[in-house]
């Protein structure tokens, strides 16, 4: 049995097999695929409860990752935001000497994540800046009506 | 309107994210969907190559004692009932995993169990002996629960 503690070295290699295989739109079709089976949990908390939704979910999924993170829920200024002052998926790859990070890991979670927040009616936006350090910021706020 | 905030550190938890099983399924899924079992297979092959290097390792050196630790850890981790049989000589081991926990909770939450899922027992055991003194044999295994009987021995030189 692979244990959900090894999960994340299974991903990342997972992510450089499907580019080697066939190339990085197999990648991008994969989390794709993943967004819409994986996280129907994200998808109905934010259907029900908007960015409280986020919350609720993040507040569950980060804990369980042991990560290292501020989490602000400002529902006068609409905005849900993550600090991840250090992300226990890209430490551990970071981390781990047998492996090398899949290049592009770290655009998984803008593509999971963006798939299901922006048919609601959100706007996700991730600083990945700094992921080399395992740091990243992401923000997420209702769309501006555009008239 | 609430204005609400939480600070974490790792240590404030424990690592234990049990819908990465989910996720891992749903890989093992999109692989066999688009390329077929082969290519489940040779994924799996190219994890356990890469990333069980240091148990690779340890059961050249040490031999199955290693791996009897190795699914120790995972287990407890798991919260999985096992029992294991290791004789003194340390020729074999025989591991039974009384029910994945892995298929438990993936199946829990309502998500069909990828077809070859089976191979994350088999292939990467068989990778992790490969080179090695040793091999390894996927003796039971069952669909429903995920439990496995698999059996560790010296190779024939």
């Amino acid at each position: 049995m692979i244990s959900c503690t090894e999960f994340i070295p299974a991903y990342s290699e997972l992510f450089k097999f499907l580019e080697k295989k066939k190339d990085k739109v197999a990648v991008t079709d994969f989390w794709n695929f993943l967004s819409d089976e994986f996280l129907t949990n994200l998808r109905d908390e934010v259907f029900e409860n908007g960015l409280l939704g986020c919350w609720n979910y993040w507040n569950k999924t980060l804990k369980e990752e042991a990560a290292d993170f501020t989490m602000v829920l400002d529902e006068k200024a609409q905005e849900f935001s993550i600090t991840m002052h250090h992300c226990p998926s890209k430490g551990l790859l970071l981390e781990q000497k047998q492996t090398e990070p899949y290049r592009d890991y770290c655009e998984h979670c803008i593509v999971l994540y963006q798939r299901v927040l922006d048919p609601l009616g959100f706007e996700y936006e991730h600083d990945q800046s700094q992921t080399n350090k395992a740091k990243c910021r992401l923000t997420v706020k209702p769309k501006k009506e555009i008239n | 309107m609430t204005k609400k905030s939480i600070v974490q550190q790792a240590s404030d938890n424990a690592y234990y994210h049990k819908d990465f099983h989910i996720a891992l399924n749903y890989g093992i899924e999109y692989l066999y969907k688009n390329f077929g079992e082969d290519a489940v297979v040779e994924y799996l092959m190219q994890f356990a190559n890469n990333y069980h290097t240091p148990l690779k390792k340890s059961l050249s050196t040490i031999g199955l004692a290693a791996i009897k630790k190795h699914y120790e850890k995972i287990f407890k981790i798991e919260g999985a009932a096992y029992d294991m049989n290791f004789p003194k000589d340390n020729s074999e081991l025989t591991i039974h995993l009384h029910a994945s926990t892995a298929v438990m909770h993936i199946k829990k939450n309502g998500h069909l169990l990828a077809p070859a899922y089976e191979k994350t027992v088999s292939v990467v055991n068989q990778e992790i002996c490969r080179n090695t003194p040793y091999d390894c044999e996927l003796m039971e295994y069952k669909q429903d629960n995920g439990a496995y009987k698999i059996h560790f021995f010296k190779r024939d030189l």
